[in-house]
């Protein structure tokens, strides 16, 4: 009896795949790293470009990114938005609290940068969230390539 | 930089060529798709920009 066939439970219904975890991660950290890996390069390098160009658009014009605030729930939604876009997030997060004030910043004590009364503020920070959700659409994406449900 | 027709702009062309890339696999469908989302962001947004002036 195969692995999938004794998850599968004989119930007629088929065994689900599942994506390895490890890939989904690789591919939330650094977008296109998930389709590259899967051989998908070209649309790797598409994907990689157009989310960093939207983050780096977003930080050259002001924006602020996602970090949660106290008594405002939306900011967990725009964290959850800019999170979205993996070490690109963190490494702009340390540049700007430094290593340790990331970590001794969790949850509420995080600057998010960015310039509220720039001109860009509020298009920079739609560029950062529309980055980071395009990098979940990808994880999601590589989910289903990974278990043949795509190609 | 901020200008804000042009980052409209920019904002619609990297959102179409990702969804182009996205959901379809032929050049020729990703290039309809683009062009479609392309223009309809562009000019639904202008057009929206438009309506909204007219309400005080």
């Amino acid at each position: 009896m195969t692995k999938e066939t004794a998850r599968g439970g004989g119930g007629g219904e088929p065994a689900r795949k599942r994506a390895a975890p490890l890939l989904l991660l690789a591919a939330w950290l650094l977008p296109g790293t998930g389709h590259w890996i899967l051989g998908k390069r070209r649309r790797a390098i598409v994907f990689f470009a157009i989310v960093v160009c939207a983050f780096v658009t977003g930080v050259a014009v002001d924006g602020e990114l996602g970090t949660p605030r106290p008594g405002e729930p939306f900011s967990w939604l725009a964290t959850l938005a800019c999170l979205g876009n993996g070490l690109l997030y963190l490494t702009r997060l340390a540049w700007i609290n430094g290593a340790s004030g990331v970590l001794g910043g969790i949850p509420f004590g995080l600057d998010g940068g960015g310039d509220p009364v720039a001109v860009g503020f509020a298009y920079g920070n739609t560029f950062l969230y529309t980055g980071g959700l395009m990098n979940l659409l990808l994880v999601l994406d590589v989910s289903d390539i990974a278990r043949g449900e795509k190609d | 930089m901020v200008d804000h027709l042009l980052l409209m702009i920019w904002h619609a062309l990297l959102v179409s060529v990702f969804f182009a890339f996205l959901w379809r696999r032929s050049s020729r469908d990703r290039l309809r798709l683009f062009a479609k989302a392309f223009v309809l962001m562009v000019v639904g947004s202008v057009v929206l920009g438009w309506l909204m002036y007219l309400v005080p």
